[in-house]
C-alpha cells in the first residue's frame, strides 16, 4: 500500500530515457525571451516585473560584492516556482520531489557561500562560530554546535523543499482516491473530502512558491554573512 | 521510497545544472529595466500645485 502511493514520485524513464529532462525543460520552454526591438507583451512585462522586484528585495541587505549573484539567485528563483507550480498540475511530475535534485543545488550553492567568506575573510567567517558574549566554559560545546549548524544547512535546505513537496503531493493523491472511492457509496463524506480537497490545492499552490522563495532567501542570507 | 533511489542521483544532477546553468541564464539576462530607480537615490519629486486656468 505504501509502495502504491509513493509511486508517483518514481523519476519516470520511457524505454530507459529518463524522462525528468524534459520535466526539467518546461521552465524554459515557458518564458519567451523579450526581443529587443519589440514591445513587451502581457507575459514579457510580467516575469520583468517579478524579476526586477525580487532582485531588488533580495539584494538590497547585501553589499555591492555578493551583487554578482543576482543572476544565479533570479535564475533559480525562476526555475524553482515554476517547477513546483507546474508540478500541481494533475498527472505531472514534480523534478523538486526528488531530494537528488534538491540536494544537487543546495550543496553546491551552500558550499560556494561558505568557500567566498573563508577565501575573502577567514577569520571574519571563522568568527561567526561563536556568538559574542558567550562565558568562556560554554565556549568549546557552542563552537562544536555552530560547526554542526553550519554543515546541516545544505541538507536542511534540500530535505526542506523536497519534504514539503512530497508531503503536499502525498496528501493530495490521499484525499482525491478517498474522495473518488466514496463517491458513489457515501456522496456526503466525498463532498467533504472534495471540499478539503480544494482547501488542500490552495494550500499547495501557497506552499509551492513559498518553499521556492525561502530556499533563495536562505541562499541569500548565508550569502549575506559571508560576503 | 523512490526519490532515495541512487540510480538517476547523477543523471538527475548533470541535467538539472546543465538546464540552470545554460539555458535559463540568457533568458533571465534578455530581460532589461531601463527606468528603475534605485532604492538609495529614490526620492520624491516636489509636488507643484496645480490650477485650471479659467478663462
Amino acid at each position: 500500500m505504501t509502495m502504491n502511493l509513493f509511486n508517483q514520485f518514481l523519476s519516470p524513464t520511457f524505454l530507459g530515457l529518463p524522462l525528468i529532462a524534459i520535466a526539467l525543460m518546461a521552465p524554459c520552454l515557458l518564458y519567451p525571451s523579450p526581443a529587443p526591438g519589440w514591445q513587451s507583451n502581457r507575459w514579457t512585462t510580467l516575469q520583468n516585473w517579478f524579476i526586477g522586484s525580487f532582485i531588488k528585495q533580495t539584494l538590497s541587505p547585501i553589499n555591492t560584492k555578493g551583487h554578482s549573484w543576482a543572476l544565479l539567485l533570479a535564475t533559480l528563483m525562476v526555475f524553482l516556482i515554476t517547477l513546483n507550480t507546474l508540478g500541481l498540475l494533475p498527472y505531472t511530475f514534480t523534478p523538486t520531489t526528488q531530494l537528488s535534485l534538491n540536494m544537487a543545488f543546495a550543496v553546491p550553492l551552500w558550499l560556494a557561500t561558505v568557500i567566498m567568506g573563508f577565501r575573502n575573510s577567514p577569520t571574519h567567517a571563522l568568527g561567526h562560530l561563536l556568538p559574542e558574549g558567550t562565558p568562556t566554559p560554554l565556549v568549546p560545546i557552542l563552537i562544536i554546535i555552530e560547526s554542526i549548524s553550519l554543515l546541516i544547512r545544505p541538507l536542511a535546505l534540500g530535505v526542506r523543499l523536497t519534504a514539503n513537496l512530497t508531503a503536499g503531493h502525498l496528501l493530495i493523491q490521499l484525499v482525491s482516491s478517498a474522495a473518488f472511492s466514496l463517491l458513489l457509496s457515501q456522496t456526503t463524506a466525498a463532498s467533504l473530502a472534495v471540499g478539503l480537497l480544494l482547501l488542500l490545492t490552495i494550500l499547495e499552490v501557497a506552499v509551492a512558491m513559498i518553499q521556492a522563495y525561502v530556499f533563495v532567501l536562505l541562499l541569500s542570507l548565508y550569502l549575506q554573512e559571508n560576503v | 521510497m523512490p526519490q532515495l533511489n541512487p540510480a538517476p542521483w547523477f543523471l538527475i544532477l548533470v541535467f538539472s545544472w546543465l538546464i540552470f546553468l545554460a539555458l535559463m541564464p540568457p533568458k533571465i539576462l534578455t530581460h532589461q529595466f531601463p527606468h528603475e530607480p534605485s532604492t538609495l537615490t529614490a526620492h520624491k519629486p516636489k509636488a507643484n500645485s496645480w490650477t485650471w486656468a479659467w478663462q
